[in-house]
């Protein structure tokens, strides 16, 4: 080991992931929050009535302990997650195999590919008043659209992915005697899981999208609920808290749920379409 | 030779045997949905309260537009020509949305990914910009501007905008260096590099995300006009859906199907096949 | 005549991205190529070859010694050098015949005289019929013809080619050094050609450049006097005239590489 490496390993690692931090645009991204605050905090002030139109950023902190004194935000925050995670799990449950199912056989996929897109195409949040018809403002209606708005993504993209896979790849496993269910096993899943990935991560994106608007027109309670009527009720900053909560809560799910599945099976099979 | 056996032929050589094929086989659970519907029409197995008969959906249009008395008075949008009015204030709101969204998006993506360390600073930022997107900005749209207009459009707009922001960002930065320099030892200037190396390059990342961006836009939109609007297929949807119109209710789901199809093929698969797949960008199975 | 390019005791540092380390790449370098000359850097990988690409071109700075093309000290890109790269630099966006006029059009030619001079450069590379192609159509060796077109049509004063062949397969290559060689007889271009591969280089060069390990240092100059016409593959590997400054450069470079392995 040469000297200067050994110096650098004994200035321990702390410098490095200051740099790595700095090379990030870490200094950057906390000077652009410190700003965009900042110049929230400086309208806030200068606007009529910043309570009604934009409470400032700490009344909006000061508002969460109201709301998480009183329990009400884990409360919602539980409700808005179980929704979205009953309805998206049934809707992986049932849209990857279907997807799969329909994908098999060229005929089949080519009859179903149009009709798939259609439902795929018209957002959950439309069919909500039809379902409201049907059962209400009852659970089960904005189940149903949660459901509904992450099946169709999902099979889509899992029916496209099935069908893209390069004939090759099956001949190849043909050609070594293999039996239907282990070209479906070995090549047409692999080879589709980053169309899979990708159609769960945009229908997930939907439905929660589709919860929060699916509470606001049917009244159930949960994030969407809470900051719909605090809005009704003048509170502003409870508004903005719920945004902010509606955020945050999408990014974990995205970064520690939806991103590392993705990046798992496109990155590690070089499957990037470039 | 019969009529069929011609018309066969003619329709063949129209589109292809195999594009023919694909439309059929395509054309056959429509038609089976379409049969059952009118089925239950027929038969009560579901009542029209619920599942409302097909002949009344074509009525809707009829009584949503009745006084409208022809294209001019749609064109000017009077106030009797409704179930126009509403499919054009809805477009207008996509067209608008995406007239200012594009090119701001697009050039504050361009400008922000120009620089590494800013456009790394910059991702979080639009992730969780992307993440509160839409639907959530209802409350506070309604608060500053009141229901009508100016909320759909800016929930339209906060949608558009923020994914294609973040989409021309990312594709900035992932043009290799290497065309910038080439572009660069060849005396190019900023310029020179953003038109014919940044935005080229990002190309195949401002489509997706002009695509995603119609995808969460129309389904923001019709949730944006339900809650805080006061015109548009959302909102027609909506107001029907409390008088129990249910065919209009479903009138107004099928008129967004059909739109969505219609950006879909017209604006955006063609941008795709003119830039990206002929400069070979992305890799197309079929 | 003086030289077109004259490097004079460059160094070069820069830190390591990850690790921050002091990284030192050249060290006191010193070279020039005369009009008309093709000379050829040759070393082992990592003995700072590229970077002295970059600063020739002008996508480093360079802080020690100085780098000067007809007289005039670099700074920054500039048409008067022109690249190819090693990859394939030429734009997935624009046809043949668009890259290949890119230099032109950012020097603002009248459309007119670019589409005469590309078309002159199409048919010297032999790329003809293939103008309205995108360069994902064509082959390996045929995008690096377009790059080398690209880079002739605006004219530079010294030509920089960073391993240009290096990606395209032996067959290909042999074609390609050749072509080469003629373009470089018809175009009396001054050439700065960098690889690690040395039958090219002393295929190629008229004199070779060999470098040590880094940090890179200007460890021996070697002469090659084969008149360039006489330059075909197929002949040359019997002729003496090449055949010596061959090995004497393969034994310098060898050297460096099992130092390497010490």
């Amino acid at each position: 080991m040469t000297r200067s490496s050994e110096a650098v390993a004994g200035r321990k690692p702390q410098s490095r992931r200051w740099r790595r931090f700095v090379r990030g645009g870490g200094v950057e991204l906390v000077l652009l929050i410190a700003g965009i605050l900042f110049l929230w905090s400086v309208i806030s002030q200068n606007i009529p009535n910043p309570g009604r139109y934009l409470p400032s950023p700490v009344s909006v902190v000061l508002s969460s302990y109201d709301v998480i004194w009183k329990g009400l935000l884990p409360n919602y925050i539980g409700q808005t997650l179980w929704r979205l995670v009953i309805g998206s799990v049934i809707g992986l449950l049932l849209g990857i195999p279907f997807g799969i199912a329909l994908g098999l056989n060229r005929t089949v996929s080519d009859m179903f590919y149009p009709i798939m897109n259609f439902f795929q195409s018209i957002s959950g949040i439309a069919i909500l008043p039809i379902i409201v018809v049907w059962w209400g403002n009852s659970e089960k209606t904005v189940f149903v659209v949660i459901l509904y708005t992450c099946f169709f993504p999902i099979a889509f993209n899992v029916l496209t992915g099935v069908r893209s896979t390069p004939m090759i790849l099956v001949n190849a496993l043909r050609t070594l005697g293999a039996s239907r269910l282990r070209i479906v096993k070995d090549v047409l899943i692999p080879s589709a899981m980053p169309h899979i990935a990708t159609g769960a991560r945009l229908g997930i994106g939907y439905a929660w999208r589709a919860v929060i608007a699916g509470e606001m027109l049917a009244g159930r309670r949960g994030l969407g609920w809470m900051i719909f009527t605090a809005q009704d009720a003048d509170l502003t900053a409870q508004v903005i808290l719920g945004m902010v909560m509606i955020g945050v809560i999408w990014i974990m799910i995205d970064r520690f749920a939806l991103r590392p599945i993705e990046a798992d099976t496109i990155q590690r099979w070089g499957l990037v379409q470039r | 030779m019969s009529v069929l056996q011609t018309a066969s032929i003619g329709l063949q050589k129209r589109f292809g045997r195999q594009r023919l094929r694909k439309i059929l086989l395509g054309s056959i659970p429509f038609v089976v949905l379409l049969v059952m519907w009118q089925m239950n029409t027929a038969m009560e197995w579901l009542p029209p309260v619920y599942i409302p008969p097909i002949a009344s959906i074509w009525e809707a249009i009829y009584t949503l537009s009745e006084g409208c008395a022809d294209a001019g008075a749609v064109l000017s949008m009077q106030y009797e020509c409704l179930f126009t009015n509403h499919i054009l204030s809805s477009l207008g709101r996509v067209g608008l949305s995406l007239v200012i969204g594009i090119p701001s998006g697009i050039a504050l993506g361009v400008l922000a990914g120009m620089s590494r360390r800013f456009a790394h600073a910059l991702e979080p930022v639009g992730v969780f910009a992307n993440a509160i997107s839409g639907i959530a900005w209802v409350p506070l749209a309604i608060v500053w501007f009141g229901t009508g207009w100016l909320t759909t459009l800016f929930i339209l707009l906060n949608t558009v905008f923020w994914l294609i922001f973040f989409n021309t960002l990312l594709g900035v930065r992932g043009v290799p260096r290497v065309y910038e320099n080439s572009v660069m030892t060849m005396g190019g200037g900023r310029w020179a590099i953003i038109s014919q190396v940044y935005i080229p390059g990002a190309l195949p990342s401002i489509v997706t995300g002009v695509r995603m961006s119609m995808g969460f836009g129309w389904r923001a939109l019709i949730a944006a006009e339900m809650i805080g609007g006061d015109s548009g297929l959302g909102f027609m949807i909506f107001v029907s859906a409390a008088e129990y119109k249910i065919e209009e209710v479903f009138l107004g789901v099928l008129v967004i199907a059909i739109m969505w199809m219609i950006t879909d093929r017209l604006l955006l698969i063609p941008l795709e096949k003119w830039t990206i797949q002929r400069w070979g960008m992305v890799w197309r199975p079929d | 005549m003086p030289a077109k390019l004259v490097v004079d005791r460059l160094s070069h540092h820069y830190p390591d991205e990850y690790t921050g380390e002091d990284v030192h790449a050249l060290d006191q370098v010193s070279l020039s190529v005369e009009d008309g000359e093709f000379s050829a850097v040759v070393g082992p990988s990592g003995c700072g070859k590229t970077t002295l690409l970059n600063i020739l071109a002008g996508l480093l700075p360079h802080t020690e010694g100085s780098v000067q093309v007809d007289g005039r000290e670099v700074q920054g890109p500039g048409p008067d050098r022109g690249v190819v790269f090693q990859e394939h630099a030429i734009l997935p966006w624009r046809t043949v015949a668009r890259n290949i006029g890119h230099g032109l059009e950012i020097q603002r030619l009248p459309r007119r005289e670019r589409e005469q001079k590309v078309q002159e450069f199409i048919d010297l590379v032999g790329l003809s019929g293939f103008e309205e192609r995108y360069p994902h159509e064509l082959s390996g060796g045929m995008k690096q013809r377009c790059a080398l077109a690209r880079t002739l049509c605006a004219n530079p004063v010294v030509m920089l080619m960073d391993e240009p062949f290096a990606a395209v397969d032996a067959q290909t290559r042999i074609t390609l050094q050749e072509e080469l060689n003629r373009i470089a007889i018809a175009t009396r271009k001054t050439i700065l050609f960098i690889t690690h591969n040395v039958d090219e280089a002393a295929f190629l060069g008229d004199r070779c450049f060999i470098f040590s390990r880094r940090p890179g240092k200007l460890k021996a100059t070697v002469k090659i006097n084969v008149p360039r016409e006489q330059r075909i593959w197929k002949d040359l590997l019997s002729e003496k005239a090449y055949t010596d400054p061959r090995d004497e450069i393969l034994r310098l470079v060898r050297e460096e590489v099992f130092d390497d392995e010490e």
